[in-house]
Parts: structure tokens; C-alpha cells; sequence
């Protein structure tokens, strides 16, 4: 029953990455008094998952059998579908978790040094700590649900590293553009979550694997395509690759974790976590292939003509990356497997080292090929890394933009006129316009809604016509033609009473009533 | 002497000592009328403890023959429809008293009308007879008319004269309805109680004239669309004090009077239901849009009073217990509310002979006791959940709805028009750039505070707990949905 303890593995370092905030937030940790704590906080529960890892393994391994899917909980379940709270450790598992979690605990070893009377100490290994839960989630979880929550909290903390100097706009931009790149990603995860639901009524790993083309037709193609487009934004993979070279902005040690070795990889454990599902299509293992020989290729030229360290070390994990999709596409799911592991410690190692890089050094770098040298395009073409970012600005950021823009316009020149909302032009924008409306003592701001019996907006007008309409007919009929009119006519009436009063006192009319009664008696 | 007969006997003997005050005592006169009313207020709310919520009769009943040949009875007594009422009136005859501070010419007059009309509006709202009910409905338009006209504003011999023609011609209605009532029943009584049990004979034809007649006569009180032509004169001439009764409980007469008059007529009123509720609405959002169009504040409050009364009739005219209920509750909040209002804005019209809102700015920094209360009121005039107004609202609504559906949406349309002109005001009175000849206002006095908190007070904890008020009149409200009940394929 060890194995049902597995769900503390990915807790650990996020309750420790938890624990860490809330001391930045309460004050007990700040500072540089606070780095041991912070420091012996991160690193015990690191090696506390590490550990149970072990002991989970040493549990398992001499038994020569893995408990596989290991069920928690139920986490919801709402009509006919619901998602588990489950675990699933088999040897792609066990042995990836193990890499994730000693290359985790290595660099944050390494960091405690590196980042020590750093600004930021705190916060860095905070997002260490949950990135170090959700790499740990991603490869352990039992569900593609849960795989996903790991996934986005692996791309969370990425982005929040890369940024981690936000005083830099360049930081905070590329930090952008990486995470708004993973999202793309991200939605093919979504679809095929979906799919697996309609389709399948589970997103259990297994259930998913079980899945037959022949049933299910071209809806589980679609499923595959999500899962490798999510592989594909988190991997790098051509076209996203560029994405991952702007995120070296973030420190060394978070490099080397998260795309050096760890996150960069997810998306090759994606695909042999599916490995049942993509041998069912042999078009689909080809399209593996492709993707990966684009990506390998566009690797190696660009790492030949890269000029610092870290770009190169970037170039070359791609080009890697790119070679392990290749051998997936070809079937060798268990060496892309072994690839991976090796890959992602000796990379982390590569990447630790990189700021030490030039004292290690005694002679010059290798120039660029002259095979290269003498192709001029091809030269061209990998300085320029291809041109995927300008081709993503084209086809993608400027597109947006343009859009968002005319949504704006819209927004200002319709919905804002429409509702009456005070916009740019008539709002109080700046601390200057307020003093001089304020030294003007007229006690009227420019666009002000307050105006008496004034409306703005569709709705605002329509209030102010009918409010005329009604103060006419107030001012016309109910109070002109009410009270004034009923007091004139009284006057009008009092009036000609009084003249009949004064013919009635004269003699002859006095006479004529008397004559008139008895005419009327008669 | 029973202590219904007291209550109407405390101001009257206020009024005659300030009467026979000599003129070297005038310092004495107001603590004499602050004396009585605070003793009719401490005396009417003492009531409240042996006032037995679960009785459907009259309580504290007073009988005695007055004239019998004409079946006339001077005959006093309180229900679940009349008590908060004359709780109502208690207290907001002692804060307009209170709020009185600032009037000095010709204070001996001021106050003994003040108190004369307490003693009237209560023997309104006491009344179980029509005469006597109609004898003291008029007794208020005489220290009334004085009173606006002595002591009101620039154009105060028009307002009172309109407003005491405007009274008296609803009156002239009212009475002839009563007196066909009396006619045309066998028991030839003006009790009102009697009156129930042998109206339910008639035709119904004669019915609806009759109800017509009273629902002028009520009508011009309340006031309705459109008899309410005295209203915005009379509200914004008379002295604030004043101001305050008028809407506070004078409206609520005309109110009041319309629940007796549905409680004896009950088949005209089920047959004429749709036009009431179509004249409601009208009101509420007539009133709304003229409210907003005023720059003077108290044109602002007084057409309010228009728009919140179309709930009250809103309420009365779903003939059902949700929204009788919404209807008294609207009648107290309302009191309250406007109350609150009028106290206010008149507080600020003493410091700054203005009341046009465009001449004020920024008064949260020199006055910010002033901005809460006012604030306050202008929040619960909107009816915002956790004051007396929207629990009114909310009953009305819901009344309303079981009764026609999606059409009283155009209640919530009124609240929304309320609310911009209440906010407007508030922005304007409070926010701003500080203006020079707003800067030496001086805030509240420990008086006016108290005042003000005590209305406040009310508005909120009947907005919190509104169960208590509730249950006052629930078993009245209840028997007179049950009338209409059996009248309805509704």
C-alpha cells in the first residue's frame, strides 16, 4: 500500500514553493536572513519526493512488478463523465520522475549558491518549487486532466522565470511571447481532452492508449493531433522553436531546468506516454518523423552559427529533442525513452556549467564550417533562425494586433457612444488636467455626467427626450394649466361675478328680476 | 380618557400653552413644543409593547356617539394599516420640530401649528369614522396653508394656495363618495367598519363611481399622475421643516385613505386594477424622469416623492399580500427616507442659501458628517439592499409579478432613474474641485446629528431586520389580501 502515498511526490515541493510565498507574504522569510530558511525549506522537501521515489522504486523493482494506475479519489464527476484523482507509475514513470526529481534537487542545490544576495532569492525558488511539482505531476499523473494541470503550472512557473528581472522589458516581453507560444500548445491539449471525453468517456492514460482507430476513425487522429501540437509548443519544436531561445532571459539554473533538461522534454513524454495510440497510425508516426528532422535540422545549423553559450547549448537541445521525435516516429519508443533520460542530465550539467563556460575554456571557439560559410542562404537563413519569429509576427502577432485595434475602435467609437461612458476624449486623464479644471473653479469637468437633465449614450438620450417631454407636459398642462389656470379662472370668475353683482344692484336689471320671478311664478 | 384620545390631547395642549405663553417667555416656546411631541412620541411608541400583532380588530378602541340621528361617532382606534403609521408621524413631528432651529420670526405662530397639525395627522390616521377621519383631513390643510404661506419661500402664496385648492377640490370628491355611501346604505352609519359589511351589498357599478370619487380625493394627496400639481410648489416653498411632514406623512395620508377605501370597496378596486397599476408605473417613472431634471434639490425630493409613491400604489394595486406588504412597508420606508432628505437638504440650505446643486462641490472634505448622511439617504432612496427601501421594493416587485408578469420590469426601470439622479446628486454635492464659498460650511450640530441618526438608524435597521415592522402589520395586510382572494380569477 506504499504506492498510495504518491501523491505527496508532486505535493512536496509545491507546498514547500507554498510555504516559501507565505513567508514573503507574512515577512518571516525576507531578506537575507531568510535565504537559509528559504533555502532548507525547498531542499528538504525536494529530497523528501526524491526519496519516496526511491523508496516507491525499491518497493516495487525487487517485486518485478509496478502498481500501474493508482487510484486516489474521486477528484469530480458531474453527469455521465468523471475525472479521477489517480497516479500512474510504470517504468516510463518511475524512471522519468526519478530524473525529474535528482535533476530538480541538483539545481536547486546549485541555485542556493548561484542566486545567493540575489534580489528575488525568495520568489526564484518559490516558482523552482512548483515548477519541481508540476514536471513531477506531469510525468506521474494518472490522467491526461491532471497531466494538463501539471502542464500549465510548468508553463505558469516558466513564464514567471523568464520574467524573472521585470524590471527589463525585454524579460517581461519574451516572457510574453513564451507563454502566449505554450498556449498554442495548449489548446490542442484541451481538444484532445475534449475528444478523449466524447469519444472515450475517460482520460485515464490507459483508457486513452486503448483506444482503436478502427471504432473511433478519424475523431482519435484528432486526439493524436492535439496531444502532438501540445507536445510539439512545449518541446520546441520547428514551428514553434522559437520561443525557446527567448526564454534564456530568465536565470541560468531555471534555464538548465526548464528547457535545458526538464519542461523541454514533456512533450517527448507526452508522445511516449501515447505511444499505443500513435503506432495505430502510421501516418501520423510519419508526420513524428518529419516534425522531428525539421526540428533537428534546424537545430544543428543553428547551433553551428550561434556566438554565446547558452543559445548554442539552446540550438543543440532542440536539434536533440528534434532526433528523439524522429525515433518515436520510427517506433523506438524505448530508446527515445533512454535518450531522454540521459539527455536531460547530461544537458542540465551542460547548462549548470554554461556561466563557468569561458574560465573552463583555453582556446577559441570553432568557427562556423566552411560548408556553411559557403552556402550564403543557408548561412543567412540559420543566423536568422529560420525567420519562424518574423513568420509568427506576420502571420500571427500582427494579425492580432491589427484586430484588437479595430475591436478597440469599435469599442470607442460604437459600444463607448452607445452606452455613454466617458471615454479618452472626455475623461480626466492626467494630474495636470485636474489642477487646471481645479484653478478654472467652475466646478464643470469636461465630459461630466452630472449635467442636469443631460443624458449620454443611446439609453441617456432616450432618458433625456422622454424627461423633456414630460417637464413640457408637466410645465404646460399640469402646473401652467393645473394651478395657475385653475387660480385665473377663479380671478376670471370673481371677476365677472363682481360685475354681475354691480348690474344686479342697478335699479332697472333689479326690477327686470323681480318682474321676471313673477313672470316665472305666473 | 382613553390613550388613543391622549395621543391627539398631548400636542393640542402644547399648542394652547404656547398659546398662552406671554411674549417675555419666547425662549420657552420651542422647548414647549420639543416637550410634547417627545411626550405624543414616547407615548405612541410605548404602544408597541401591548399593541398585539396577531389580532385582526382594532385595538385600543374608543367609541362614542357623537351624533346619532346622523350615525356620526367619535371613534378612535389603531390596526395593523394605521399603527405605523402614527408611529410614522410621531417621530417625524418631533424631528421637523427639532429641525426648526433656524426659523425665529414669529415662533409662537410656527410652533403651535406644527403641533396642531401633529394632533391632525394623527386623527387622520386614528380615525375610525368617516366623518371624524374627514373632519381631521381637513384640519390639516389649516395650519398647513399658514404655514407654507407664512413661513415658506420666495413663491409661497402660490404654493399654499394651490395646495389647499388642490386639497380642498379632492376633498370635495371624497366627500361625496363618503356621502353616497351614506346614502345609499341601509345602516345610514359612518362608521367604517360597518361601512365594510354593508358595502359589499352594492352594485358594483356604484361601486366604482364611489371608489373613482375617493381615489381623487386620496389621489391628490398621495399624489397621482396627474393631481400631483400641487406637490413640487408646496414641496419646495414650504420650509424644510415642513417639507419633511409633507412627504414624510402628509403623502402618506393620501395613501393610508386608499387602503381604507380598497378595504371597503374591494370589487371596484379588482375591477379597476390593471388602470391603478398602469397609472403607478406612470408615476414611478413620470416622477424618476422629472427628478432628474431638476437642479433644485428639493424639486428633486419632491418629484422623487412622486415616483416612490407610484410603488406604494404599485403595491396596493396588486390586491395581493406580497404587495400590500410592499405598499406599507414603501409608505414607512418612504416616510423615512424623505424624511431624511428634506432634513438634510434644508440643514445645508440654512448654511448656504442654495439649492441648486450646481452651485455646490466637494463638501465631503469640509462637511464629511453632512456627505454620510446624505449619502445614506440618497442610497436608501434607491433602494439598496440593507436599507428600508428595498425590502419595500422587493415586495412590490415580487407582488407585482405574480400579478402581471414581466411588466414590472418598469418598476426596476424607475429604481434604475432613481438611481442616476441620486448618484448625479451625490457626485455633485460631494466630489469635485473645492469651490471658495463652500469652504467655511460648518458640519452637523450634536442635534441635527442625532436627528439624522435616528432616521438613518431606522433606515437601516429596518433594512437589516426588516421581520419586526413586517410583523406589525402582517395580520391586517393579510385579512385585506384575503378580501381580494376570493374576488380573483387572478
Amino acid at each position: 500500500m506504499a504506492e498510495q502515498w504518491i501523491w505527496l511526490v508532486p505535493l512536496l515541493p509545491t507546498l514547500a514553493s507554498a510555504w516559501i510565498l507565505l513567508g514573503m507574504l507574512f515577512g518571516f522569510n525576507r531578506g537575507e536572513r531568510g535565504e537559509r530558511q528559504t533555502a532548507l525549506v525547498i531542499q528538504t522537501a525536494s529530497l523528501l519526493s526524491l526519496l519516496l521515489l526511491l523508496a516507491l522504486m525499491f518497493n516495487a523493482v525487487p517485486r518485478q512488478q509496478l502498481p500501474g494506475l493508482i487510484d486516489i479519489t474521486t477528484w469530480f464527476s458531474t453527469g455521465d463523465y468523471q475525472i479521477k484523482l489517480n497516479f500512474l507509475l510504470d517504468g516510463l514513470a518511475l524512471g522519468l520522475s526519478l530524473v525529474v526529481a535528482l535533476v530538480s534537487l541538483l539545481s536547486i542545490r546549485f541555485s542556493v549558491n548561484y542566486m545567493h544576495r540575489e534580489a528575488g532569492f525568495q520568489r526564484f525558488f518559490a516558482i523552482l518549487g512548483l515548477f519541481n511539482g508540476a514536471m513531477l505531476l506531469i510525468v506521474l499523473a494518472g490522467n491526461a486532466m491532471l497531466t494538463f494541470i501539471g502542464w500549465e503550472l510548468a508553463g505558469v512557473s516558466s513564464y514567471l522565470l523568464i520574467a524573472y528581472a521585470y524590471d527589463r522589458p525585454n524579460a517581461t516581453e519574451n516572457a510574453t511571447r513564451a507563454f502566449v507560444t505554450n498556449r498554442i500548445g495548449d489548446t490542442g491539449f484541451i481538444l484532445a481532452i475534449t475528444f478523449s471525453f466524447i469519444l472515450l468517456g475517460n482520460v485515464d492514460w490507459p483508457s486513452i492508449n486503448a483506444g482503436n482507430e478502427n471504432k473511433a476513425g478519424f475523431s482519435l487522429v484528432i486526439i493524436m493531433i492535439g496531444f502532438l501540437m501540445a507536445a510539439m509548443a512545449k518541446s520546441a519544436l520547428v514551428p514553434f522553436s522559437s520561443w525557446i531561445t527567448r526564454a534564456l532571459e530568465g536565470p541560468t539554473p531555471s534555464s538548465a531546468v526548464f528547457y535545458g533538461s526538464l519542461m523541454v522534454h514533456s512533450g517527448v513524454y507526452l508522445i511516449i506516454r501515447l505511444q499505443p495510440l500513435f503506432e495505430q497510425s502510421p501516418f501520423m508516426m510519419f508526420i513524428l518523423i518529419l516534425i522531428g528532422a525539421l526540428t533537428a535540422i534546424y537545430g544543428f545549423l543553428g547551433g553551428l552559427v550561434q556566438t554565446d553559450v547558452k543559445s548554442s547549448l539552446m540550438f543543440s537541445t532542440t536539434g536533440q529533442v528534434g532526433l528523439m521525435f524522429i525515433s518515436c516516429g520510427l517506433g523506438l519508443f524505448e530508446i527515445a525513452a533512454w535518450h531522454l533520460g540521459l539527455h536531460a542530465i547530461w544537458r542540465a550539467y551542460h547548462f549548470l556549467n554554461a556561466p563557468a563556460m569561458l574560465h573552463l575554456m583555453h582556446k577559441p571557439a570553432r568557427p562556423v564550417p566552411a560548408w556553411l560559410q559557403n552556402r550564403k542562404w543557408l548561412y543567412l537563413a540559420s543566423v536568422q533562425r529560420f525567420w519562424l519569429d518574423n513568420l509568427a509576427n506576420a502571420m500571427l502577432v500582427r494579425p492580432a494586433l491589427n484586430m484588437a485595434h479595430d475591436v478597440q475602435r469599435f469599442d470607442e467609437q460604437i459600444v463607448v457612444r452607445a452606452v455613454g461612458l466617458p471615454n479618452s476624449v472626455g475623461a480626466i486623464s492626467s494630474l495636470a488636467q485636474w489642477e487646471e479644471y481645479k484653478d478654472d473653479n467652475t466646478g464643470k469637468l469636461i465630459g461630466d455626467s452630472g449635467a442636469i437633465g443631460r443624458g449620454r449614450g443611446a439609453l441617456g438620450n432616450l432618458m433625456e427626450w422622454l424627461a423633456s417631454v414630460f417637464s413640457w407636459f408637466e410645465e404646460h398642462l399640469v402646473l401652467k394649466g393645473g394651478d395657475e389656470g385653475v387660480i385665473s379662472l377663479i380671478q376670471h370668475a370673481g371677476h365677472y361675478l363682481n360685475r354681475l353683482e354691480k348690474l344686479l344692484s342697478q335699479p332697472r336689471y333689479l326690477f327686470l328680476m323681480i318682474i321676471l320671478t313673477f313672470a316665472v311664478i305666473l | 380618557m382613553g390613550v388613543l384620545t391622549q395621543l391627539l390631547l398631548i400636542p393640542l395642549l402644547g399648542a394652547l400653552l404656547i398659546l398662552l405663553t406671554p411674549k417675555q417667555w419666547q425662549s420657552l416656546i420651542r422647548p414647549i413644543a420639543i416637550l410634547h411631541a417627545l411626550a405624543t412620541l414616547i407615548l405612541a411608541w410605548s404602544l408597541i409593547a401591548s399593541f398585539d400583532t396577531s389580532l385582526t380588530s382594532l385595538q385600543f378602541a374608543e367609541h362614542h356617539v357623537w351624533n346619532s340621528r346622523l350615525g356620526t361617532a367619535y371613534s378612535l382606534g389603531i390596526d395593523g394599516f394605521s399603527f405605523p403609521m402614527v408611529l410614522l408621524a410621531t417621530l417625524l413631528c418631533l424631528i421637523a420640530i427639532m429641525a426648526s432651529g433656524s426659523i425665529n420670526k414669529m415662533m409662537k405662530g410656527y410652533y403651535l401649528l406644527i403641533l396642531l397639525l401633529e394632533t391632525a395627522m394623527l386623527g387622520v390616521f386614528l380615525a375610525q369614522d368617516w366623518t371624524l377621519f374627514y373632519i381631521f383631513w381637513e384640519l390639516t390643510l389649516l395650519p398647513l396653508f399658514f404655514l407654507i404661506d407664512r413661513w415658506g419661500g420666495k413663491q409661497r402664496h402660490q404654493a399654499s394656495l394651490n395646495f389647499v385648492l388642490y386639497t380642498m377640490g379632492g376633498s370635495a370628491f371624497m366627500l361625496i363618495s363618503l356621502l353616497v355611501l351614506f346614502d345609499t346604505l341601509p345602516g345610514h352609519t359612518f362608521n367604517m367598519q360597518a361601512m365594510i359589511e354593508s358595502a359589499a351589498g352594492l352594485d358594483p357599478d356604484v361601486q366604482v363611481l364611489i371608489f373613482l370619487g375617493l381615489l381623487i380625493g386620496f389621489g391628490v394627496k398621495m399624489p397621482i399622475f396627474p393631481l400631483h400639481g400641487w406637490l413640487p410648489l408646496a414641496h419646495v416653498e414650504a420650509p424644510s421643516p415642513i417639507s419633511i411632514l409633507l412627504s414624510g406623512v402628509l403623502l402618506k395620508m393620501g395613501s393610508y385613505g386608499l387602503i381604507r377605501a380598497a378595504t371597503m370597496l374591494p370589487e371596484a378596486v379588482v375591477s379597476m386594477q390593471n388602470f391603478l397599476a398602469g397609472i403607478a408605473l406612470f408615476s414611478l417613472i413620470y416622477g424618476g424622469l422629472l427628478a432628474w431634471r431638476q437642479s433644485d434639490m428639493k424639486g428633486m425630493i419632491a418629484y422623487s416623492s412622486v415616483s416612490h409613491m407610484g410603488v406604494v400604489l404599485l403595491g396596493i394595486a396588486t390586491l395581493n399580500v406580497t404587495g400590500l406588504t410592499g405598499a406599507v412597508m414603501q409608505m414607512v420606508a418612504h416616510g423615512l427616507v424623505a424624511g431624511l432628505m428634506f432634513l438634510m437638504i434644508g440643514l445645508l440650505y440654512e448654511r448656504t442659501h442654495t439649492r441648486d446643486v450646481n452651485h455646490y462641490s466637494s463638501l465631503i472634505r469640509t462637511t464629511p458628517r453632512f456627505a454620510f448622511f446624505t449619502v445614506l439617504a440618497f442610497i436608501a432612496a434607491v433602494g439598496l439592499p440593507g436599507t428600508a427601501g428595498f425590502i419595500a421594493e422587493l415586495h412590490a416587485l415580487i407582488g407585482g409579478y405574480e400579478r402581471w408578469g414581466w411588466v414590472v420590469v418598469l418598476l426596476t426601470v424607475g429604481v434604475m432613474i432613481s438611481a442616476a439622479y441620486a448618484i448625479r446628486t451625490v457626485g455633485r454635492l460631494f466630489t469635485g474641485p473645492i469651490r471658495d464659498e463652500m469652504r467655511d460650511i460648518a458640519d452637523l450640530k450634536a442635534t441635527e446629528m442625532l436627528a439624522a441618526g435616528v432616521l438613518s438608524l431606522g433606515i437601516v435597521l429596518m433594512g437589516v431586520f426588516p421581520a419586526r415592522v413586517l410583523e406589525l402589520f402582517s395580520a391586517s395586510v393579510n385579512v385585506l389580501g384575503a378580501s381580494f382572494a376570493k374576488f380573483k380569477g387572478l
